[in-house]
């Protein structure tokens, strides 16, 4: 492989500007690779945020619940079900981490003469600490016991009503029997999950106290949020626990976070597009400086072309020869390339240096987003770049290789 | 208020409960006092009478209240007091779980007495929407307090007989400024007894949104009442809201030092 050889070598005749040229072509990959490891560490974050905070990845409801949210249409039918026997299969699921029932019921919050219009949730707290994120840490206080009318409330909805821990607060809901449901409880707790509108409405209880409450026999719940390993395998975890699960007198519906949110399917959607787009317009930019230096090294080097072409050499080999340099020079950009990406991605997927002393918190589609520049790794992506570096320097080779090949030998030697 | 099930669905039922409790009582009033206004065809000065008969008129009166929806169905026993438009004061004799409930109404506010956990509360705006007591009543029906002519433009769509009846066909439709949610209101008045018969509420589209019926034209106090209303919304057909007077006298020696938070709390 003389020729390849030969276009190894001629890197090395002006090493200053192969290094400035290959530097171009690294930072070029870099860019890429960090920016959209970037964006695809927000997306992450984002999904993770909307179905870990207080959604579950999975929401399990009686298959009339969604849109309206009656109080009604609790899961299995207007008589409830055997919620031990679907907790049985929904853990048994590999796929799933955990799994919380809950109910939900619309009323007032009063405290002195303040009133709220408030969501209340029941929860299990045991099981509700495992699946969601915003009980744990509470911003103050501690989680209500079961069967001591005792709730918590979101910071703003506490601001609202100027209450504090220990005071008692008045609850009324309307009753599943049409009575007005009210009583006393104590805020024991304040949560914050940064998005206003859970902070501002919901309280949260004790599952049996909400059932109490609004006259909903134990049998009676609303939801099971399930979480799992992966949010991306949450359809086909749905999809298996709808199969599984023991059939009850009405049906039950088992969505995933895309069918409940397809908004924010459709912006990593969006997100995944943008990438390609990214990577055309970095390397667009590096291909002018590469296709420069290019042009120049064949241009100081005619009477080289002319003397192979003279001594015998197809225009074929002398085109290979500037190929292969642009090669061996993608191949130096990459070696540069990942020698500056990978230390800096590692350190930005493990450390992600935070920028909450510069930007407050995000709120994105019901997903709260720290400001942190955490990258995310996508071995496939990387690999999509490299091809990108070495097709820029190919691309760029092309225009002087074909012209080097058509150096006129004669005119070019008798020049000298 | 008192409850909104979960939160949305009971929005559109807005404005009146004044014109059940008020409209109809007033009306009454106003039949036997404006018994003599034989012809009276512009509609403002009907709307006008019903208004200037209510103002500084009170009332005492027991009603039940039965409410069905497609859950549950259940009957409240009231008893009512009001005083002019601005004031009204509701409480529940049964059934027992929530008998001393109490609703006051004071101008545009509301509080709702709870005598399990003897408290007060006012109803945030945000819930006026929301249904009264769990009826199809919302807690904006029972502030209503303007004059009619003040918040609807009024014309005669019909007058004649129907069914044996002389009555006046009315079309309320609210003056662009006025906040009440209906596109407009179609209200039936016999032409001899001034009693209304029926109210349509229709949405901003144009859609009915539901139906009041009033019946039973009876004598209380000697004056002739319809001793029935019926609501119906339009979306739930097999749901309703019944109030049927038992009791109804006027003008009792009440005044505006009674419906005060310390009455509502009191248990009396």
């Amino acid at each position: 492989m003389t020729w390849s050889r030969i276009g190894w070598r001629n890197l090395g005749r002006n090493r200053k500007r192969t290094v400035l040229t290959a530097l171009g072509l690294a930072v070029a990959f870099f860019a890429v690779v960090f920016i959209v490891g970037w964006s695809q560490g927000l997306m992450v974050e984002m999904v993770e945020s909307a179905t870990s905070l207080v959604n579950g990845q999975i929401e399990i409801h009686d298959a009339e619940y969604r849109p309206d949210r009656s109080m009604y249409d609790t899961i299995g039918g207007r008589e409830g079900t055997d919620i031990d026997a679907l907790f049985r299969v929904i853990d048994a699921d590999p796929a799933v981490t955990a799994a919380a029932p809950r109910v939900y019921a619309g009323g007032l919050v009063s405290s002195g003469s303040a009133t709220s219009a408030g969501m209340f949730m029941g929860i299990d707290p045991v099981r509700e600490l495992t699946l969601s994120r915003f009980l744990d840490p509470l911003v103050r206080g501690r989680m209500p016991a079961p069967g001591r009318n005792e709730l918590l409330v979101g910071e703003e909805m506490a601001r609202q009503l100027s209450v504090a821990l220990g005071d008692e607060v008045v609850v009324v809901a309307s009753g599943a029997d049409g009575s007005m449901a009210n009583d006393l409880f104590t805020l024991v707790g304040i949560f914050r999950t940064g998005l206003v509108e859970l902070d501002t409405t919901f309280a949260v209880m004790p599952l049996g106290d909400l059932q109490a409450l609004v006259v909903l026999a134990p049998e009676r719940i609303h939801e099971i949020a399930v979480a799992t390993t992966d949010p991306w395998i949450a359809d086909a975890t749905a999809e298996r626990l709808g199969a599984a699960l023991p059939p009850t007198e009405r049906a039950v519906e088992v969505v995933g976070w895309p069918t409940l949110n397809p908004a924010m399917v459709e912006y990593v959607a969006l997100g995944d597009s943008m990438y390609f787009i990214i990577i055309i317009v970095v390397f667009s930019i590096a291909i002018f400086g590469v296709a420069n230096t290019m042009v120049m090294a064949t241009y100081e080097r005619r009477r080289e072309f002319a003397v192979m072409l003279a001594l015998g050499a197809t225009p074929g080999s002398v085109r290979a020869v500037v190929l292969y340099e642009a090669m061996a020079l993608g191949v130096i950009s990459l070696a540069i390339g990942a020698t500056i990406t990978l230390p800096l991605m590692v350190w930005f997927h493990n450390a992600p240096p935070d920028m909450s002393w510069a930007v407050a918190d995000v709120t994105l589609m019901g997903a709260l987003l720290s400001p942190s520049l955490r990258v995310e790794y996508d071995p496939q992506f990387w690999l999509v770049a490299a091809l990108a570096l070495f097709a820029t320097a190919l691309l760029a080779s092309l225009l002087p290789a074909w012209r080097a090949a058509r150096v006129p030998p004669a005119d070019t030697l008798s020049a000298l | 208020m008192l409850g909104s099930e979960s939160g949305s669905e009971r929005t559109h039922r807005s404005w009146l409960f004044t014109l059940v409790v008020v409209a109809s009582v007033a009306s009454v009033l106003w039949m036997a006092a404006a018994g003599t206004a034989s012809a009276q065809t512009d509609p403002r000065d009907i709307l006008d009478r019903i208004d200037r008969l209510l103002r500084g008129d009170s009332s005492r009166g027991v009603a039940t209240m039965q409410v069905v929806t497609e859950h549950w169905e259940r009957q409240m026993t009231m008893e009512m007091w009001s005083l002019g438009t601005d004031y009204t004061l509701v409480r529940l004799r049964s059934p027992a779980k929530d008998a001393g409930t109490a609703t006051l109404m004071a101008g545009d506010d509301i509080w709702n007495y709870l005598p399990k956990v003897d408290r007060s509360i006012k109803i945030p705006s945000s819930m006026m929407g929301g249904a009264w007591m769990g009826s199809h009543f919302t807690n904006d029906d029972l502030v209503q307090e303007s004059q009619m002519r003040d918040v609807y433009d009024v014309e005669v769509t019909f007058e004649g007989e129907r069914d044996g009846d002389q009555v006046w066909e009315l079309r309320l439709t609210p003056k662009p400024e006025a906040a009440v949610v209906w596109g407009y209101i179609e209200f039936l008045v016999g032409q001899t007894d001034y009693v209304p018969r029926w109210a349509k509420y229709y949405d901003e589209d144009g859609a009915l949104a539901r139906t009041m019926e009033y019946s039973e034209v009876s004598e209380f106090g000697g004056r002739l009442v319809p001793a029935v209303m019926n609501m119906q919304p339009a979306d739930k057909p097999g749901e309703r809201t019944t109030i049927r007077y038992e009791e109804l006298e006027f003008d009792i020696d009440v005044d505006q030092s009674f419906f005060s938070l310390r009455t509502l709390q009191s248990g009396r």
